[in-house]
């Protein structure tokens, strides 16, 4: 995640229920013999998990059972994540930079933020880079090149099936040929495809793993959450957009106070929305559809809150 | 009868011209057992370059068995999610031959697991018959100029033998089997034990069986120059507490995980590989490799020893080295158990 050589602690936190599984986690982390692994520190207590971290990644949260409404879901999860904002306020070190991955991951990232007054809003987040990533190894599929010389695919909004996947800002890297370059649209050369096919297929992606598997996706969220981290603390490279979500500042016409995925650049740990992207009425739609969501969600979570 | 299915996706058309802008060829992996828990571990840091470096295309060629293909197309789908630029294409197949089709190198996984009230004989005889039909394969299709193979399906050292003797025209120095995990286990507690990091402590070494009778070694080791049995300056807890401890630390994983280690095996293919492709840096490793009767092992057969690898991918056992009595005793109880596992099924073998 962060480099050759940046030697690391992991302070790992599980409920009570967890605690024999999470020991043996620990005993596998020792039997890997890193060089860059420090120390461990294993614990069911909070505090103890989030003294002094310079990074946090929440990815446990409550999943929804059979019959549990959407309500049941935020509400649950409301709680969890009041606990760890107050925590997060109370232990962490003052730059913590925090990942929230466990769903609904962009109402749960707003819950923390809310309880962690202290903290800069800037330094909670949400993933999408799933999403991203996603999208990226559609779009190389879909055009028949190598996945790294897709750039700049962009995802917007809520980590849920009204995310928007938008390609209107991206280019393909050496194609047609070697050192030239073409934006997605007129790669792909298939305005129909790409708006009825690709946006859902990247939206139900979950859905589609977990049909194959019969589990969700771990080893690819996870790889996510890896890139997301790194690209946060170490930068982005130069022309790189990625997609995070954040708290929205009103850009795009964004309301203020949300956890919203954007386009961003990353330099020195700080993120920056990439600014002046023009937006079709095909996405803006869309975009609504997604702000109204979130807004829904947000309401919803303030309500336990209080 | 199965259809050979398979589905391969290449960036290219023609992927042995492909050439990236850093100049290296793809090199094909093939790992047997791809979709089960070491596989899903292994598949991924294989594809982010954790074995082969951040400048080595790889290309995974996956087999399963027929009733795994759905969770390795599952598997597939989630390594595509992935965007590895490193990844050049992914093979799912449940044919050998297509698993090992120019394979630079075959991380043999998969194996027939221990049943209720088998036997341990049966379990021999069993992976006899899948690691036999594997050598056959690699004969066949493989790179042999490149090929190496790591065995991590248990028994890996029979099995290793069992593939290899099955492959006549691979050099049998091509195989290996899995000790490297057992001696990470032993760096972390020798690190926990002397409160140093586990990169301060050389010449550590595993002998022998990758099973209850292996031999974790501290005799020559050291860190900093001085001495690790001065260090640790006790002898009934290296006999009783540390062997022991290496020796059953399986066991002790399956009983806090509920599941056999996945993460750590995974983590120890990977070392064994990429310090086989590229060197130790004169240090020692353990691999268990083709005996010509080092320090009295049987020829032939498949054994850890601590080995320095040089940095053109070439292993060498670290000779030389004096056994005390109560070494000899455990190298002997190891060898004997290789023996006794090669006798078992020898019948079996071409």
């Amino acid at each position: 995640m962060f480099g050759p050589h940046q030697k690391i602690i992991l302070h790992l936190l599980d409920i009570p229920k967890m605690a024999d599984a999470l020991k043996g986690v620990v005993m596998e982390l020792q039997d890997s013999s890193y060089p860059l692994l420090d120390s461990v520190v294993a614990t069911t207590d909070v505090q103890t998990a989030f003294l002094h971290i310079n990074v946090a990644i929440l990815v446990g949260a409550f999943p929804r059972g059979p019959g549990m409404q959407r309500k049941d879901l935020l509400k649950v999860n409301v709680s969890i994540f009041k606990e760890q904002g107050e925590a997060l306020n109370k232990y962490a070190s003052r730059d913590v930079k925090v990942l929230v991955v466990g769903n609904p991951a962009n109402t749960n990232a707003l819950t923390a933020l809310t309880k962690a007054s202290d903290l800069p809003t800037a330094n909670f987040s949400a993933l999408t880079r799933l999403d991203q990533n996603r999208a990226q190894s559609m779009i190389s599929e879909k055009v028949g090149v190598s996945v790294e010389n897709v750039n700049n695919v962009i995802i917007w909004g809520n980590h849920s099936l009204t995310q928007v996947p938008d390609v209107n800002h991206g280019y393909i890297s050496n194609y047609p040929q070697r050192d030239l370059v073409s934006p997605i649209k007129s790669a792909v050369e298939d305005e129909k495809w790409l708006n009825e096919q690709f946006i859902p297929l990247v939206q139900n992606r979950g859905a589609a793993v977990i049909a194959a598997r019969k589990l969700s996706s771990a080893a690819s969220a996870a790889n996510a959450i890896v890139g997301h981290m790194r690209d946060w603390l170490l930068g982005t490279r130069d022309g790189e957009v990625v997609s995070m979500a954040v708290y929205s500042d009103g850009s795009y016409n964004i309301p203020k106070g949300l956890i919203f995925s954007f386009p961003v650049t990353c330099r020195q740990g700080q993120w920056s929305i990439v600014q002046d992207l023009k937006i079709s009425p095909f996405i803006q739609a869309k975009l609504e559809l997604t702000t109204k969501e979130l807004e829904e969600e947000k309401q919803v979570a303030l309500s336990f809150l209080n | 009868m199965n259809m050979n299915r398979y589905l391969v996706r290449n960036f290219s058309s023609a992927s042995n011209l492909f050439v990236n802008a850093k100049g290296k060829q793809p090199v094909r992996i093939a790992v047997t057992g791809a979709s089960g828990q070491i596989g899903y571990q292994l598949l991924f840091r294989i594809a982010s370059g954790s074995m082969l470096g951040p400048d080595q295309p790889v290309i995974l060629q996956c087999l399963e068995l027929p009733q795994a293909m759905n969770a390795l197309k599952g598997v597939s789908m989630e390594l595509d999610d992935c965007a590895f630029p490193l990844l050049k294409g992914i093979v799912q197949t449940d044919d050998p031959n297509r698993a090992f089709a120019g394979a630079d190198y075959a991380l043999l996984v998969g194996a027939r697991p221990r049943s209720k009230g088998m036997e341990r004989g049966d379990l021999l005889k069993a992976n006899a018959e899948i690691f036999s039909v594997q050598g056959k394969a690699l004969d066949k299709n493989a790179n042999k100029d490149t090929l190496r193979v790591l065995v991590v399906g248990n028994p890996a050292n029979t099995n290793a033998l069992i593939a290899a003797r099955n492959a006549p025209s691979i050099d049998p120095k091509r195989f290996s089997a899995m000790t490297r995990l057992d001696h990470n286990r032993g760096l972390a507690q020798l690190a926990e034990k002397t409160g140093s990091s586990v990169t301060d402590i050389e010449k550590f070494c595993i002998w022998g069986n990758h099973s209850a009778t292996q031999y974790p070694d501290i005799n020559f080791g050291s860190i900093n120059g001085k001495s690790l049995t001065s260090i640790i300056n006790d002898d009934e807890w290296v006999k009783k507490n540390f062997i022991p401890t290496v020796q059953q630390r399986g066991a002790a994983i399956i009983a806090a995980r509920g599941l056999s280690s996945a993460a750590s095996a995974a983590s120890a293919a990977i070392d064994h590989m990429r310090d086989w492709t590229y060197g130790t840096n004169g240090q020692w490793t353990s691999m268990a490799i083709y005996s010509e009767g080092e320090y009295g092992a049987d020829k032939g057969l498949y054994f850890s020893y601590p080995v320095i690898v040089s940095p053109n991918g070439k292993y060498e056992i670290v000779k030389g080295l004096q056994l005390d009595q109560f070494s000899k005793e455990r190298f002997e109880k190891t060898r004997a158990e290789l023996v006794e596992e090669m006798t078992a099924i020898k019948e079996l073998l071409p």
